[in-house]
């Protein structure tokens, strides 16, 4: 029988919870189940515009090197495997294999059959009202690997 | 892809999106959901090692979240508490300008845990902060009632 006792400060640690993508993963099945396909677009375009709006600002003033920075940023933290190609008019990113999808599917989660819209929604609402559009190309169900192709919208 | 690192804000939206759906009691629903089949890592925890299952679950998960907390095991005593001083979760909302906290969100914290902790046979105490910060107590204490849980928590 043990007495313990731990203290910690939030500086002593680096903020990444890798479980939350399992979390996120069964919300999106919720919705989906419960109120069907477009629910889930719904509450993925909602989320991008409330959550994401300082990098829609930056995407409209800075082009497409506000999202590079983004997909950079945060694909470093979650040790994704990947490749971009950057110019000022193209952003073409190559995700060779999800850290999301990996991290739900190796703790024995099923993967929603809609998880991919959180790819898809999410950039594609990212670009509306802006000078750009996103093609997510190849998806792969099994390990959520995919092409993000942002490019100028034709005048 | 939404990383593990935008959980919080799309979890707040999801909440607030339930709602404008279908009401508060879905929002409950959804959350005896995940309690169900996201925290089943918690529950072989502490049908596995008892009341230390909190300390092995929380000191990880709080860990990764960069949580400011202190944290008390007594197993002699059958005890387990934590004195939250910032929730990483609570407090990044509260820091983003562009979110609106949705206004139970602390709440999820108390539906999630005791659905699973007291069906094992132990009481499950949250005291949330009254004054809209990212701070709480929690406590679980061993009751050897096991079964009596509230498997049906609603509004």
């Amino acid at each position: 029988m043990s007495k313990k006792i731990l203290t910690q400060k939030a500086t002593d640690n680096t903020y990444y919870h890798p479980d939350f993508h399992i979390a996120l993963n069964y919300g999106i099945d919720y919705l989906h189940r419960k109120f069907g396909d477009d629910t889930v677009r719904e509450y993925l375009m909602q989320f991008t515009d409330s959550y994401h709006t300082p990098l829609k600002r930056a995407l409209k003033k800075e082009g497409l090197k506000a999202l590079k920075t983004h997909y950079e940023k945060i694909f470093r933290m979650e040790g994704a495997d990947y490749d971009i190609n950057f110019t000022e008019e193209e952003l073409t990113i190559h995700l060779k294999a999800s850290p999301a999808v990996k991290h739900i599917v190796s703790n024995g989660h099923e993967i929603s059959p809609l998880f991919s819209e959180t790819v898809t929604v999410v950039n594609n609402e990212l670009c509306r009202d802006t000078p750009y559009a996103c093609e997510v190309t190849g998806y792969v169900p099994e390990t959520g690997a995919c092409r993000l192709h942002f490019y100028m919208r034709k005048p | 892809m939404i990383s593990c690192t935008e959980f919080i804000p799309a979890y707040n939206e999801l909440f607030r999106f339930i709602e404008q759906k279908q009401g508060k009691e879905a929002v409950v629903d959804f959350w005896n959901h995940l309690s169900d089949v996201f925290l089943t890592n918690l529950r072989d925890m502490v049908a596995a090692h008892g009341i230390r299952g909190c300390w092995m679950y929380w000191s990880k998960t709080l860990t990764e979240e960069a949580a400011a907390f202190t944290m008390e095991l007594d197993e002699e005593k059958g005890e387990f508490s934590i004195s939250m001083k910032y929730c990483p979760s609570k407090g990044r909302l509260l820091e983003n300008k562009d979110i609106e906290p949705y206004k139970d969100y602390c709440r999820h914290c108390d539906v999630l845990y005791r659905r699973v902790l007291e069906p094992l046979g132990f009481s499950y105490e949250l005291n949330i902060s009254q004054n809209n910060t990212p701070d709480c107590t929690l406590k679980v204490k061993k009751t050897g009632s096991a079964g009596k849980g509230n498997k049906d928590s609603r509004t």
